[in-house]
């Protein structure tokens, strides 16, 4: 069974470019359109990680990692930030929500592909 | 130059101008919101149109890639590849031929050639079919990375239209005082705002959008 990746972007384009770059590889995609909607998805199923940009309304992403920690059932719950900031500042944040790593956009499919194989839960 | 050395102090605006700037700044400001607003769309509009046209040739992309890796392995040479054919066939027929009359020998000898030339053929299509294959992998990389300039021109132009909106409603403020007018304040707390690196840097908006590499990171992701 394919393991599920949730991507959570405010930018619908770039919401399609992962799923695209994700569903070529064999992965399973849910998406939200910002941290808010992403938390909604947390109701127990199964998913193998998470890939998540940083500013977006309602709720950011160092907002959503920190409250997807929260939760016991996804305590351990892998999260990719993926995000034009560039600022070390930021970086160290999400470093210290909780974050496994952190890739700035744009990137190359190999990239994004080689990082999930090395976070997503079996 | 910075960029706040490049912004004209409301002082350096003579007097008899001030008014006739307010008053002109108020009808156009709204105007190229407007059209910063309808650019934005129709170019989330467009990416997202092509985008979804890619989605659909992708898989088929992908599948013609590993086809072609396919064949390629298939036809390699080395053990159980199709070019050790030829040279199979030779071994196990040139035993029999001593035991064979001339004719039966000049049909297998035959054979063995066709079949020699056969593999040959296929040796020679081997190596452009690698080549192309590559040459698609790669472009469908580069558009994959070039469909996330969206997400940056997106995010530059929602902070410009902030901007204008915020602009726009200290003008019809009649309490605004000159404080709030500070323009290396005001440019300050825009600066604040910036995510990407081009916005921090004077001049290099253009020269990211021109570059065949991602203007910002390293495209690997940093783990902690």
């Amino acid at each position: 069974m394919a393991q599920t990746i949730l991507v959570i972007d405010d930018s619908a384009s770039l919401r399609q470019v992962v799923s695209m770059a994700l569903k070529g590889a064999g992965y399973d995609v849910l998406q939200a359109c910002d941290g808010q909607a992403a938390l909604e998805m947390l109701d127990g199923r199964k998913i193998g990680m998470a890939i998540c940009d940083v500013n977006m309304p309602r709720m950011n992403g160092i907002e959503f990692v920190k409250a997807a920690k929260a939760l016991p059932a996804y305590r351990f719950l892998p999260i990719l930030m993926l995000t034009t900031e560039s600022q070390e500042s930021k970086k160290e944040e999400g470093k210290a929500a909780g974050a496994r790593a952190w890739m700035v956009k744009p990137f190359p499919p190999s990239s994004l592909l080689s990082a999930v194989s090395k976070l997503c839960l079996p | 130059m910075s960029q706040h050395a490049q912004v004209i102090s409301a002082r350096a605006v003579p007097h008899s101008m001030q008014g006739p700037l307010v008053t002109l700044c108020t009808a156009v400001l709204p105007v190229w919101a407007r059209h910063l607003a309808a650019s934005r769309s129709q170019s989330e509009e467009a990416v997202t149109e092509m985008l979804s046209a890619f989605s659909e040739l992708s898989p088929h992309l992908a599948m013609a890639a590993r086809q072609s890796r396919q064949v390629s392995a298939a036809l390699a040479v080395g053990e159980g590849g199709v070019m050790q054919l030829a040279q199979a066939c030779e071994k196990e027929l040139s035993p029999l031929l001593p035991g064979l009359d001339a004719n039966a020998a000049a049909t297998v000898h035959r054979v063995i050639a066709m079949v020699g030339q056969f593999v040959s053929a296929l040796e020679q299509v081997v190596p452009p079919l690698v080549h192309e294959t590559d040459v698609v992998s790669k472009q469908v990389d580069r558009m994959y990375v070039g469909f996330q300039f969206q997400d940056r021109i997106n995010q530059m132009m929602t902070l410009l239209l902030q901007d204008i909106a915020r602009l726009q409603s200290l003008m019809a403020d009649p309490g605004a005082n000159e404080e709030a007018l500070a323009s290396a304040d005001w440019l300050a707390r825009l600066e604040s705002q910036y995510t990407m690196a081009e916005q921090h840097s004077d001049g290099a908006l253009g020269a990211a959008c021109h570059s065949d590499e991602p203007s910002t990171g390293h495209g690997e992701a940093d783990f902690f």
